[in-house]
């Protein structure tokens, strides 16, 4: 099949306007939200932009018979290359799948395509008295398929957990062009957990074209608690504390001076420009319940050293309070051209060393670091300050990345905690898998897709699927057919 | 062989006579650590022997009846807490461990493990995973499926995998920990498992409305569901011939105390209150009942429906066993789940072909249908997972992929796997 005919068959498929195929068209599919240089990227021949379930299904079948990768994208917010094709292949944007199907308020789930908006799902659930828990901060811009393809957390999973938590069924397209229900509306499906293992599976097991969704109720009262410290060590400090009192807040966030140097200009969110160090801590739940722990919290922060603690309850007050955190990284330009945001996580009680650490190794690179992350669970993601254009800049920033890693694993950390594996961390896999944990997952991913086909040559360290080689082949054969990489 | 029965502890007192639906293996292994696990399920991968991992033995009734039990292979000596961090809210612990040791030195830290599973303290943590069991805790806490952060599993390969690790967000890589959750170890044996641990609620209290009919308890029910109060637990059951609505509520002593209150207000009925140890004795003595019990003609099903349907699914069940004479002494439904679990009482008349039958009749009532234990001789002919899923041939790969020989426990999983 040469690319005049793939395109042709794909518009017979989704229509005139729902394939791209032009060089310029394409380009922007080669990006996602990651660092331009930290992930490669090839071209696709085409994006095709379906409506439907049985429309994915047949671009599937396409692909398999042109011999093609597929690669399944959503807002393209990823921050570790997961949409960005490898070897080309036909892109499959969902963002035209973007409806909220159902809002059953009894059941409390929602039934959604893919395509639809984090935010705009709790927002349109917020009427009925519910919210979706998962808040990652691209929650303006970034969808529920991706949030399902990378298993995505945010501020509120401390107590709420992460995607896969608030996912009861999905709709799926296997690579062999089938479209199966996983789970669904009951308990006790029987077999293996196949929704558990499509969550964090970075598109590469199957395409999820529908997911069932539980909905939490909206709580009765939410306290948002400002506590600037004098340092880290005390913020830190007061974290271990409110957990070691048996409180789990619903979020628990800390921000860093440079931070705050960025954000408090920017948004004026009334964070003291001399701090150290800020927490930023939500509490919900029973009015009585929120008030008791928010006093309880208070007096925690003062006896750790902050300096006053700010409150807030009504929703204007609460986002005010929220702004300077969830739009943090949109105030880095006020302090560098670029930023390389990273995404490891340590046990709790290594928190203080680690950034102790990671001070060591913003001196050693002369890079800046901005830490501003998910204290309550130990999630770092220190933002490289840097400008691209100045030699070796880039190369710099990996670096120092690579060091962050290596210490978080050293201590018991994890390579990532929300943002996926995709090419950015590929490489850093055997830091913390030996090859029989690689084997196992191989054994996953063979068991869906044999062949190799959705979203090559992520997650599992470059060249390491024998499928892989075999899906190189089937590429040299393409290639030879006419249809390569632009 | 490298182990012999001589080194059976004392812990396991029923060893001697361990047998899964009555066949009884002729070894019974007890590795002592993960690398000897993963190279006897080789050997006997190897040798075409047939493994059926036994951890407390708490639920060996569940699953159909295996094809072959040559060897039964016990964790028990991988019984240890590998590490714990409380200030972190994670522990790793052993398989072996038993559920009620290893919630004992969580609450020395004021901690808990947010799961109330029927086999109560017997249950060890690999069994536990191994069938995925929870209850009625699920309503607020979810299951182990929310709190498995990290695992190691021997596989018939002969290798030791792990995956997750010891912090709460971590996407590095497949989500392998909900894969083996549940898969009755036909994908490898759980050698260690990691978990989210949670503070102990500092108060609790039970509140307890019983009812002449159903229909009363499920409005009561629906009732408190949409008045959003923040429950813990909400059952309705069938309990000594009346009908029982038991909520359950945890949390600061103040608002536990506020909270309880209002809801006796609301639910009718005759209302009693328990509170602290009182209302924990009730729940325990309530999940045992979702136990299977010795009793030969006793069946236990548990059925699934959308939460909203649960009512309907309770009396769809009882007016249609009625009609074919079969008794249900014990119905547990937990309405904001959709979960009905029921003891049935097929009384002398009991066969192969009349839990056949009453399977059908379940499976023309609720989405989901799992007889989790009826006596062996009764479970052929059936399978006692019920529907078989879509996308099972994936499945299928799956245990081709990690169990090629079909070494651990062959036909017992869903589809005869």
């Amino acid at each position: 099949m040469d690319r005049e005919t793939l395109v042709e068959k794909l518009r017979d498929v989704v229509g005139r306007d729902g394939v791209f195929s032009r060089p310029a068209d394409l380009l922007v599919y080669e990006y996602d939200g990651s660092v331009d240089g930290a992930v490669e990227t090839a071209a696709p021949s085409a994006v095709a932009l379906p409506t439907t379930a049985q429309q994915v299904a047949e671009i599937v079948l396409l692909a398999r018979q042109a011999g093609l990768p597929v690669v399944a994208r959503g807002a393209g917010t990823g921050l570790s290359g997961g949409a960005v094709p490898q070897r080309g292949g036909i892109i499959i944007s969902l963002t035209r799948m973007n409806r909220i199907l159902e809002i059953d308020r009894e059941d409390r789930t929602a039934l959604v395509e893919p395509g639809v908006i984090n935010l705009e799902l709790s927002e349109e659930t917020l009427g009925h008295g519910f919210f979706f828990a998962p808040d990652p901060s691209s929650q303006k811009a970034c969808t529920i398929g991706g949030n399902i393809a990378e298993n995505s957390g945010g501020p509120h999973c401390l107590k709420y957990g992460v995607t896969t938590n608030h996912i009861l069924g999905l709709e799926v397209v296997l690579p062999d062009g089938r479209v199966v229900w996983t789970g669904g509306r009951s308990t006790g499906y029987s077999g293996y957990d196949l929704t558990g293992a499509m969550v964090g599976s970075e598109g590469m097991l199957g395409i999820v074209t529908k997911a069932l969704v539980r909905l939490m109720p909206s709580p009765e009262a939410t306290l948002v608690l400002l506590a600037p410290f004098p340092d880290i060590e005390s913020a830190s400090h007061a974290t271990s504390r409110i957990i070691a009192a048996g409180i789990v807040p619903a979020a628990l966030e800390m921000m860093d001076n440079l931070t705050i140097q960025a954000v408090e200009p920017a948004y004026h969110a009334g964070y003291p420009m001399d701090a150290g160090a800020v927490l930023l801590i939500e509490i919900d739940g029973g009015a009585d319940d929120v008030r008791g722990t928010g006093q309880e919290i208070e007096a925690i922060c003062i006896g750790s050293g902050a300096t006053e603690v700010r409150s807030a309850t009504e929703r204007a007050e609460r986002d005010l309070l929220w702004k300077g955190r969830k739009m943090a990284l949109g105030a880095m330009g006020r302090l560098a051209p670029n930023y390389y945001l990273h995404d490891t996580v340590v046990p709790r009680s290594k928190l203080p060393a680690t950034l102790r650490r990671v001070e060591e190794i913003s001196r050693d690179f002369d890079l800046p670091i901005a830490n501003v992350f998910h204290a309550g669970d130990g999630n770092l993601h220190p933002l490289m300050l840097f400008d691209r254009r100045v030699n070796g800049a880039t190369e710099r920033v990996l670096e120092a990345s690579k060091e962050i890693i290596t210490y978080c694993v050293d201590v018991g950390g994890a390579l990532s905690g929300e943002h996926g594996i995709g090419t950015e961390k590929r490489g850093y896999m055997t830091l913390v898998y030996s090859a029989d944990d690689l084997a196992a997952m191989a054994g996953l991913k063979n068991s869906f897709d044999p062949a190799g086909m959705f979203n090559p040559e992520k997650v599992f360290p470059k060249g390491y699927m024998c499928g892989e080689v075999r899906a190189l082949r089937m590429q040299a054969m393409a290639q030879k057919l006419g249809i390569h990489a632009l | 062989m490298p182990y012999s029965e001589s080194e059976v502890g004392s812990r396991q007192p029923s060893v001697e006579n361990v047998s899964i639906d009555g066949l009884f293996p002729s070894e019974v292994v007890v590795p002592g650590n993960a690398e000897e696990m993963a190279a006897f399920l080789a050997e006997a991968t190897a040798l075409g022997r047939a493994v059926s991992p036994v951890g407390g033995g708490t639920a060996l009734n569940l699953g159909n009846p295996p094809e072959r039990v040559d060897c039964v292979l016990l964790t028990q000596r991988l019984a240890g807490i590998i590490d714990y961090e409380p200030t972190d809210l994670v522990m790793s612990v052993g398989a072996g461990a038993r559920f009620g040791d290893v919630q004992a030195v969580l609450a020395e830290h004021g901690q808990r493990l947010s799961l109330d599973p029927p086999g109560g303290s017997d249950a060890t943590i690999g069994g536990l995973i191994a069938t995925g069991r929870s209850g009625p805790l699920r309503y607020s806490a979810g299951t182990l499926r929310d709190l498995l952060i990290g695992i190691a599993v021997a596989h018939p390969s002969g290798t030791v995998s792990k995956a997750g690790g010891m912090v709460v967000k971590n996407v590095s890589g497949y989500d392998m920990p909900r894969l083996y959750l549940g898969s009755l170890g036909t994908l490898g044996v759980v050698v260690s498992a990691n978990f989210k641990v949670l503070p102990r609620p500092r108060a609790e209290a039970t509140v307890i409305a019983v009812y002449d009919e159903p229909a009363k308890a499920f409005a009561a029910a629906g009732a408190l569901r949409e008045s959003r109060e923040p429950v813990a637990a909400l059952e309705v059951a069938f309990l000594e011939g009346a009908w029982h609505l038991a909520t359950r509520i945890e949390g600061r002593d103040e608002t536990v105390a506020a909270v309880a209150a209002r809801i006796a207000s609301r639910t009718g009925g005759d209302v009693t209150r328990l509170e602290g140890t009182a209302s924990a004795d009730w729940w325990v003595s309530y999940v045992a009942k979702h136990q299977v019990s010795d009793d030969e003609n006793t069946v236990l099903v548990r059925c699934g429906a959308r939460p909203k349907e649960t009512a309907a699914l309770v009396s769809g069940m009882l007016a249609a066993l009625n009609q074919i004479g079969i008794v249900t002494p014990y119905l547990a439904a937990s309405p904001g789940l959709g979960t009905v679990i029921a003891r049935l009482d097929l009384g002398s008349e009991g066969s192969a072909g009349l839990l056949a039958d009453v399977q059908g009749i379940l499976l023309g009532l609720a989405e989901t249908v799992t007889i989790q234990a009826a006596p062996p001789s009764w479970k052929h002919g059936i399978d006692v997972w019920g529907r078989l899923p879509e996308g099972f041939d994936v499945m299928r790969s799956l245990r081709t992929q990690f169990d090629p020989e079909r070494t651990i426990n062959p036909g017992r999983f869903a589809g005869f796997l």
